[in-house]
């Protein structure tokens, strides 16, 4: 039960973190490279305020959130300067310079020694330590995540988004202001991406640079590319599929050093399958004038 | 309705054009021709917004528009259609229309609201003059060549444009699509708008505008009456390349216009 409880709560940060993902990539068609890094900006300031300033939990979430969305505000800076494959060279690089950051100001960060001892919240009188409890304060948040990113799917927003993937000549000769738009898609995005760091801070009690790698970030896109991007049900199926798909390993009796290098081939290799098997129309056929 | 003086523009080391002068009254249907390659494409991409020219002015409606962005320039009222089909192809027939309509508002525009529901009945209505209402829930992609034209010439008129820049709209759409075609372009004659067609087939061009510019290596080199630029001499020399600038460059609007001359 114990082990159901966890795989439910998994589910539920990569449901916040892969439907973030699909507003940028999937709607918007940017290869934002950098979500990983946004999201563990998220986590680093819950596990920062809540263990050195002891802030409570209704601090914590809209602090990580609010930070996540201005690092997005840089994001937005390099996609205002590099287009298409340039940009997802620009944001991996800023990815990675965020993670030499988290590496190396030790004063901060403690580096690669990572952030221990992370409390749980309590909210509202309520202890959620007990991963029950735990559970059930994510399923709020995860559900309301949900609700609004189902209804930004069908508002003018994520048509303009739709629009400038496929042709922003004409999207913007439709008075599509692409600076804005693009902007607002990033902070939205960034913004859920630093409330699943902020859980999954609470969640694991330890944080380091590792669980923010770019193995990571191939996950995210994985659920995404293979739910179809752009597809809200798509991408939420895709997320059960993926992050359940590797447990009945955990059941043949292997070794865990094999088991986690079997599991990143896994998706790996799925991953591959499926950008092959759909690579005529994966991406929109980038149109000018 | 606007003005274009002495625009040049550069890109890399390639001068494109050099010194376009002409002016367009309110309600005036102007045809742009020219060779491959003379830049009336880059012409329109001056007035839209996609480039900046590097001397010169823009003015519509008596503003300035010579650096303003493009999004800011459709909202005076300036409306496109590409030479390479501009419709979004992976969104709906009425999802094309629909944002052409919720451009004109700023607010956040939700799914039950009565603004969207009163869209969707608006574009069913835009969709139905040009007898694509039967395919509103289908993947605009899925239209054919002439349809997505047609498509696109509505969303313009649907976003509120007052003056239309026509790229090529004929360009590679059947005989059968051209009629529509031709129909709606009047439709923009009735509703009194501005237009700027440019086109190869001088036949097609003479019936729907009143004048008509040759542009050549970035020039204007003839401006008047769709009569007098038809019969004008010097519009062979322009196509057939005998007044000095070298071979002749191979156009697509060749053979037409020869028959045509
Ligand atoms: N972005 C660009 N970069 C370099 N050259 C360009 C660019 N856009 C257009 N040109 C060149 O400018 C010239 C005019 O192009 P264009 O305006 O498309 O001509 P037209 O529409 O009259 O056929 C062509 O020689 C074309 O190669
Ligand atoms: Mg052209």
């Amino acid at each position: 039960m114990d082990y159901l409880i966890h795989l439910a709560i998994l589910v539920g940060i990569y449901l916040i973190l892969a439907q973030s993902f699909n507003i940028v990539f999937g709607l918007g068609r940017m290869f934002n490279l950098a979500h990983i890094a946004v999201y563990a900006i998220g986590a680093y300031t819950t596990a920062l305020l809540s263990t050195n300033l002891q802030m409570s939990f209704w601090i914590c979430i809209p602090a990580s959130m609010i930070i996540s969305a201005l690092f997005a505000l840089l994001i937005g800076a390099i996609s205002f300067k590099l287009d298409h494959d340039y940009f997802a060279i620009g944001s991996l690089a800023f990815s990675s310079v965020v993670t030499a950051v988290l590496i190396n100001w030790k004063s901060l960060t403690r580096g690669v020694l990572g952030i221990t001892g992370i409390p749980r919240p309590e909210v509202l009188g309520i202890d959620f330590s007990d991963n029950t409890n735990f559970l059930f304060l994510l399923s709020i948040f995860v559900a309301a995540v949900l609700i609004s990113v189902g209804i930004i799917f069908k508002i003018t927003f994520a048509r303009c988004l739709r629009a400038q993937a496929e042709h922003s000549h004409a999207a913007r000769s439709l008075g599509v202001n692409l600076v804005r738009l693009r902007t607002n898609a990033f902070i939205i995005s960034s913004a859920y991406a630093g409330l699943a760091g902020a859980f999954f801070s609470y969640y694991i009690n330890y944080i380091d640079p590792s669980s923010f790698g770019l193995h990571e970030m191939v996950f995210v896109l994985s659920i995404v590319i293979i739910g179809k991007p752009g597809s809200f049900w798509g991408v939420t199926a895709a997320t059960f599929f993926l992050v359940l798909l590797p447990e009945p390993l955990r059941f043949l009796s292997i070794s865990p050093s094999i088991l986690g290098p079997m599991r990143q081939l896994l998706y790996s290799l799925i991953l591959f399958g499926v950008v092959f098997w759909k690579r005529k129309t994966l991406f929109p056929v980038e149109r000018s004038v | 309705m606007l003005t274009i003086t002495n625009l040049r523009l550069k890109i890399g080391e390639m001068r494109i054009l050099n010194g376009v002068n002409f002016s367009v009254a309110p309600g005036e249907k102007l045809g742009i021709i020219g060779p491959n390659g003379s830049g009336k494409t880059t012409l329109f991409n001056c007035i839209s917004g996609f480039n900046i020219a590097q001397t010169g002015k823009i003015v519509f409606r008596n503003r300035d528009i010579t650096h303003l962005a493009p999004s800011k320039r459709a909202g005076l009222g300036i409306g496109r259609v590409f030479q390479n089909f501009g419709i979004f192809r992976e969104m709906t027939v009425m999802e094309n229309i629909q944002l052409a309509l919720e451009a004109n508002h700023r607010s956040v525009i939700f799914p039950w609201s009565k603004r969207n529901r009163q869209n969707k009945e608006k574009s069913l209505e835009f969709l139905a003059t040009v007898g694509l209402d039967n395919r509103a829930d289908e993947k605009a992609g899925s239209l054919s060549g002439g349809q997505m034209r047609l498509l696109e010439i509505t969303r313009a008129i649907a976003f509120g444009a007052e003056l239309f820049l026509l790229d090529e709209p004929t360009a590679g759409v059947s005989p059968k699509m051209k009629v529509q075609i031709e129909h709606s372009l009047k439709k923009l004659h009735d509703l009194n708008k501005t237009v700027l067609i440019i086109e190869h087939d001088i036949n097609f061009i003479q019936q729907l505008c009143d004048r008509i510019i040759v542009l050549d290596l970035g020039r204007v080199m003839l401006d008047g009456s769709s009569e007098e630029v038809r019969n004008d001499p010097r519009l062979q020399e322009i196509y057939f390349g005998t007044n000095g600038h070298g071979a002749p460059e191979h156009s697509e609007g060749q053979p037409r216009i020869a028959a045509a001359v």
